[in-house]
């Protein structure tokens, strides 16, 4: 975001605007990007290429280690089952993160507008998070089944806790001038929550998101691992049951983008959402 | 929006044109604290009449922002009447009379200059566009700016341009350019004027700079603290439009020297 400096008080003169070509400052961007880009690219090349070099050389099992090159394989050869999979998953997650997301968001706002409801409730979801999800896991395959539907409650249950705490947090945390400001104009408070808590609250969403999308994938994967039924987690099981250690990898690779991509829509839309916050200022 | 909404107001309704803007009487308050109960107000009666500017001297904790908060319906006084134009504040908060302005702008960051305007005449019901009042307080150049990118001082000339896009009755003004640097403070000082001297309505101006609070003002109500009372009402007979130079003037040094006595002794 351009910023205009900080315009003093007395003679207020029209903001300062610096003539700066559109090209160059497209091309300062670029140079930005790849700057930030290029130093982790090129690490990782280095160390894909070392690891090929190193297997090579001392001739490691398979099993245990797979070339780099055996991985890129094993996803080239059939990468239907990864994309079936990986789709299973990514259902699964984000299912149970948007339920929960919403859930969680709808009862903070009537949490911080009752302090008996907040006594009430908050004990019994930090009971709910800090009991081992593992062990709901079976509970949930005899209520919903062995399909996509206790892989979401588990998702949820696990990101539900996150953004709970960071919305009522960040519902409570309004500017009191603000808030005053809204109360001497005689607002209702819907009109507060709508119009001055919720956009408060957005930067800590933002931040339970951040937490919780990877979560909502562990979630889903651990889901998978013992209902051994569908998803990635299914696909890491028989890998290793096969001793198919360059398709464990695979499903590894394929998990770890899934999380980075997921995170970088996030950062993309907290951006584009929260350009009026401090926290924005970077490039 | 040519014609004076304060004006208007008063035409089409003169039995509240000579009621009191505010009225105080007996009003005390006090804090809970964990161990002791801190008296904030003891006993205050105050009366400011329509289009009076009537500010409030005194040290930190005297229980000036307690007082102010109480007009503004924020705060229900544990004893006493609080009325603003004849109703309690909650009312004339309901009629839109109500200005406010604190000392931190308290504006919503997510929300051009322009949106914060409008967000105070959508709240208020009041007509008007949130540019001409931006206009009024010259800062209609930075109507698509965001407040993270504006100086302490233009900050604090939104929220003042807010407060007035409501068409209020009554402006009240908690310390508002205390954060600002001293050359801001007078800018905005005359600005405060200027827009007082054309709207001609009514001001209770919390400050604790007796020079500010001389002035601005019509009458300056100095209190005192623990628990906060009234010491004096000191009415100020100096000519408008005031400037700097009265600040040399015998009749503006005497009022000053008087006002810190005051304040000195009951310390």
């Amino acid at each position: 975001m351009q910023r205009t400096g900080q315009l003093e008080t007395p003679a207020p003169a029209a903001p300062e605007v610096v003539a700066v070509r559109p090209s160059a400052r497209a091309a300062a961007r670029v140079r930005g990007w790849l700057a930030v880009t290029v130093p982790p690219v090129v690490a990782l090349v280095v160390l894909v290429i070392g690891w090929e070099f190193w297997v090579r050389e001392r001739e490691i099992a398979e099993y245990l280690v797979p070339k780099p090159s055996a991985v890129f394989e094993a996803l080239r050869d059939d990468p239907g089952r990864y994309v079936t999979a990986a789709r299973e998953s990514l259902t699964a997650a984000m299912g149970g993160l948007i339920i929960a997301s919403v859930g969680a968001f709808a009862l903070a706002v009537l949490m911080a507008h009752s302090r008996l409801l907040e006594r009430a409730l908050y004990p019994p979801a930090l009971l709910v998070k800090l009991t081992p999800i593992v062990a709901v896991y079976p509970l949930f395959a005899i209520w919903f089944g062995f399909g996509v539907g206790p892989k979401i409650a588990i998702a949820a249950l696990i990101t539900f806790f996150p953004m709970l705490v960071n919305a009522l947090i960040g519902l409570r945390a309004v500017d009191p001038a603000a808030l005053d400001f809204m109360r001497a104009l005689d607002a209702s408070r819907w009109r507060v929550l709508w119009s001055l808590r919720m956009p408060s609250s957005l930067p800590y969403v933002f931040a339970a998101l951040r937490i919780s999308v990877p979560l909502s994938l562990i979630g889903a994967v651990v889901a998978e691992f013992l209902s051994g039924s569908s998803g990635m987690g299914q696909l890491i099981l028989i890998a290793n049951g096969d001793f198919d250690t360059p398709a464990l990898f695979g499903a590894i690779v394929v998990l770890a983008t899934l999380g980075v991509a997921l995170t970088g829509i996030v950062a993309y839309i907290e951006r584009r959402v929260l350009f009026w916050h401090d926290s924005m200022t970077g490039p | 929006m040519t014609s004076n909404p304060v004006a208007d107001r008063a035409q089409s309704a003169p039995a509240t044109a000579s009621m009191p803007a505010i009225t105080l009487e007996s009003v005390a308050h006090q804090y809970e604290a964990e161990r002791t109960t801190v008296r904030a107000l003891a006993a205050v009666d105050l009366s400011v009449a329509p289009g009076e500017f009537v500010s409030i001297v005194g040290p930190s904790g005297c229980g000036k922002t307690t007082l102010l908060r109480a007009v503004a319906g924020l705060l229900e006084p544990a004893s006493g009447r609080v009325e603003v134009f004849g109703s309690p504040p909650r009312t004339a908060r309901r009629n839109g009379a109500l200005g406010l302005v604190t000392q931190e702008p308290g504006l919503m960051p997510w929300r051009s200059v322009e949106a914060n305007v409008r967000l105070a005449i959508d709240l208020a019901g009041s007509d008007g566009s949130a540019t001409s009042w931006l206009e009024r307080v010259g800062i209609d150049r930075y109507a698509g700016l965001y407040p993270r990118e504006l100086s302490g001082g233009m900050k604090q000339r939104v929220a003042l341009a807010r407060a007035l896009a409501v068409d209020p009755r009554l402006l009240l003004m908690d310390e508002p350019f205390g954060a600002l640097d001293e050359l801001s403070r007078e800018a905005m000082r005359l600005e405060l004027l200027a827009l007082w001297e054309r709207e001609r309505i009514s001001v209770l101006f919390v400050t604790h700079s007796i020079r500010e609070a001389l002035l601005l003002s019509d009458r300056v109500v100095v209190m005192s603290g623990s628990p906060g009372r009234i010491l004096e009402e000191v009415a100020v007979d100096l000519s408008r439009p005031r400037t700097d130079a009265l600040l040399t003037e015998p009749a503006f040094v005497e009022s000053e020297r008087h006002i810190r006595d005051l304040l000195r002794t009951s310390a």
